[in-house]
């Protein structure tokens, strides 16, 4: 791998500067008073409509993960590669669904994360914390995707390769990440939200050129699904052995009915836990009235279209004959080959800024988690509205530090696994989060119980999960066979799963039962704050304030 | 769930509220259901079916979606009539 012209790295510097400068800008634009209150700096004010939500949404949505992993993954020959888009349908009428509800109770009550609604609805600080910790922990696995994302593209421009130092070679991440990490920490919210208008532009052009203009390179759709699949053919006829013994995993573009369960569990599992990630109610909860959320739900899959599309790049990257060693390098080294050098700093520059403001979003929104329910829950209760803005610009620092950590210590063939490591940890927050929306019946001890059982399950499962090929590794594959317990033996099917939904399951069975249980015995269940209207509540209804006063405490 | 509803005037818009999740239940369903799109054929612009099959239904769920967004609208005015009506919100 040579560096790329001087001509695409100017390019991809100038966007780079500019959405630095973007960056810090951002602090002055539709600025309120001031941003040293936590609804400021933490959800921009809150006050979001329609058009600026979609591209906020947007822009956490459609990521490296888009880009760079999904691809990865269809180029790679993993026929479980496409779920990426079930999912990406799937999310948009859950969220149309379940967010309205969470919106309205949080503006009546004055919650900033989801944490403080548990709270709220449970009374429970210990179940508020463990939703509070999952948050933050979840969210470090998914910031790593989209660092791993900007490394890729790094690596295909040749900056920092070729020298054998570590610290060179990571240096350019380290200076994207710092700039990164400053911007967020003096804008707050307010950054990603501006720098989402042009990475929106810039991802849509190039994805347009990209789907346009590459398949006819390499000679039309037909010849990209058929040169993919002869690959793929060849490759399991050629290692058909390994296969056989278990040392490589047969490629495929459809999946097999071993898979099929593993492909929708995915598929599900992923959209489940899009929308209970920090960073996604706080996109949400900076809406600015309820039925921005619905009309968002029906305008966003126009991005799941071309997230499909972005996917079969993975296969037009075979077809243009790409050949590269890391997966996650095929795209960006597809855009290298194919496209005039300008076209390809463009490019360059689209996935990384793409990958910059889902990171910015993250951050702020698991520092949010720290500083509401933690921070003020534990250390210090009587916090100062600027007291708490400076946790959390803090918080935000170290949750991308904890990024970093599993950038460089959870090496993973696919990033995309990285997300799914994710996805089990936030899935076990789903009982008390959004089944809570709907109904009190779980007890918060069960509640509690249940989240417990699902995090050691899904923990321990993925990590005693080797990479195939690779006996004794960890972290290797999110997917297992369902319940892989020695009493599973007795169930009339062998499949495989998302780790992230059998936890789930477990999840619920505990919750469920031990519910019923705690109900019976009369054991004290809490007081809940909220009323059923709560949950409908709209601008403009009493006690339903556009924006909310932060001085209020999240648990009254 | 016991509670599923919690709307406090109760049924002027129950009805609404059954219709837009049977609308959306598909939308949720069968893109899950792996066994009916895994096939190469009938392919389209030489998309093997599981792959146009799968982005085909990103607009249907649009669809969808649009209708039940303008159900929701219509039910979300009729229950706040009904809250102002009923004195107390």
């Amino acid at each position: 791998m040579s560096g790329v012209s001087t001509v695409a790295f100017s390019v991809f510097l100038f966007f780079f500067l500019l959405v630095t400068v973007l960056g810090f800008a951002a602090a002055r634009w539709r600025r309120a008073k001031a941003l040293d209150n936590l609804d400021e700096w933490g959800l921009g004010g809150r006050g979001f409509g329609t058009f600026i939500a979609w591209f906020l949404i947007g822009g956490d949505l459609y990521t490296a993960y888009t880009f760079v992993a999904v691809p990865a993954l269809l180029y790679a020959g993993s026929s479980i590669g496409f779920f990426a888009v079930p999912y990406t349908i799937v999310v948009y009428p859950l969220i149309f669904l379940f967010l309205p509800r969470l919106w309205s109770v949080s503006h009546r009550h004055g919650y900033v994360t989801p944490a403080d609604f548990v709270q709220g609805r449970y009374d429970s600080r210990p179940l508020a914390t463990a939703v509070a910790l999952t948050g933050i922990l979840a969210t470090m696995p998914y910031i790593a995707l989209q660092l791993v994302g900007i490394q890729v593209v790094l690596e295909v421009m040749g900056i920092g390769t070729g020298s054998d130092s570590w610290f060179v070679k990571d240096l350019p991440l380290f200076i994207a990440f710092v700039v990164l990490a400053a911007y967020t920490y003096s804008s707050g919210l307010r950054a990603p939200a501006l720098i989402a208008f042009v990475k929106d532009l810039l991802i849509y052009v190039v994805i347009i050129v990209a789907v346009l203009y590459l398949p006819s390179q390499v000679g039309g759709w037909d010849n990209v699904f058929a040169t993919a699949t002869h690959s793929f053919t060849s490759f399991n006829s050629s290692n058909a052995d390994a296969i056989a013994a278990g040392q490589a995993a047969p490629k495929g573009a459809i999946p097999p009915p071993l898979l099929h369960w593993a492909y929708a569990s995915l598929a599900l599992g992923s959209a489940l836990a899009l929308f209970m990630y920090p960073h996604s109610v706080t996109a949400v909860l900076s809406t600015r009235e309820r039925s921005v959320i619905r009309r968002n739900a029906a305008l966003l899959p126009a991005y799941s279209f071309l997230l499909g599309l972005l996917a079969l790049l993975g296969f037009i990257a075979i077809a243009a004959g790409v050949k590269v060693t890391n997966p996650q390098q095929a795209v960006p080294q597809l855009f290298e080959n194919e496209f005039p050098d300008w076209f390809a700093g463009v490019a360059f520059a689209a996935i990384v800024i793409g990958a910059l403001v889902p990171a910015a979003i993250m951050s702020i929104a698991a520092a949010n988690l720290w500083t509401r329910n933690i921070y003020k829950a534990f250390i210090n209760r009587n916090a100062t509205h600027a007291q708490e803005a400076q946790q959390s610009k803090v918080a935000s620092l170290l949750v991308k530090f904890g990024a970093l950590a599993f950038v460089l210590f959870v090496s993973t063939t696919y990033a995309l696994d990285l997300q799914l490591l994710g996805g089990v940890w936030i899935l076990q927050t789903f009982p008390a989060i959004v089944i809570g929306l709907y109904t009190r019946f779980f007890h918060r001890a069960a509640l509690f119980a249940g989240w417990a059982v699902g995090m050691v399950y899904g923990t321990w499962t993925a990590y005693n999960n080797p990479k195939v090929g690779d006996p004794g590794s960890h972290f290797g594959s999110p997917l297992d066979p369902f319940l892989s317990v020695p009493w599973s033996d007795w169930l009339p099917f062998d499949t495989l799963m998302y780790i992230g939904f059998t936890a789930l399951l477990l999840n619920l069975v505990v919750s469920v039962g031990l519910s019923f249980v705690l109900r019976a015995m009369k054991i004290d269940a809490g007081v809940d704050q909220t009323r059923p209207e709560d949950y409908h509540a709209d601008l403009g209804d009493e006690g339903v304030e556009e924006e909310l006063d932060p001085g209020a405490p999240a648990h009254a | 769930m016991t509670e599923v509803s919690g709307r406090p005037q109760g049924g002027s818009s129950r009805r609404t509220w059954v219709l837009i999740v049977t609308l959306l239940v598909p939308a949720v369903v069968v893109p899950l259901l792996v066994p009916l799109y895994d096939s190469e054929d009938p392919t389209m612009f030489g998309f093997p079916f599981f792959f146009w099959a799968q982005m085909a239904m990103i607009p249907a769920a649009v669809v969808l979606t649009v209708l039940a967004y303008s159900l929701a609208k219509g039910a979300d005015r009729q229950d706040r009539e009904a809250r102002r009506k009923g004195g107390r919100a």
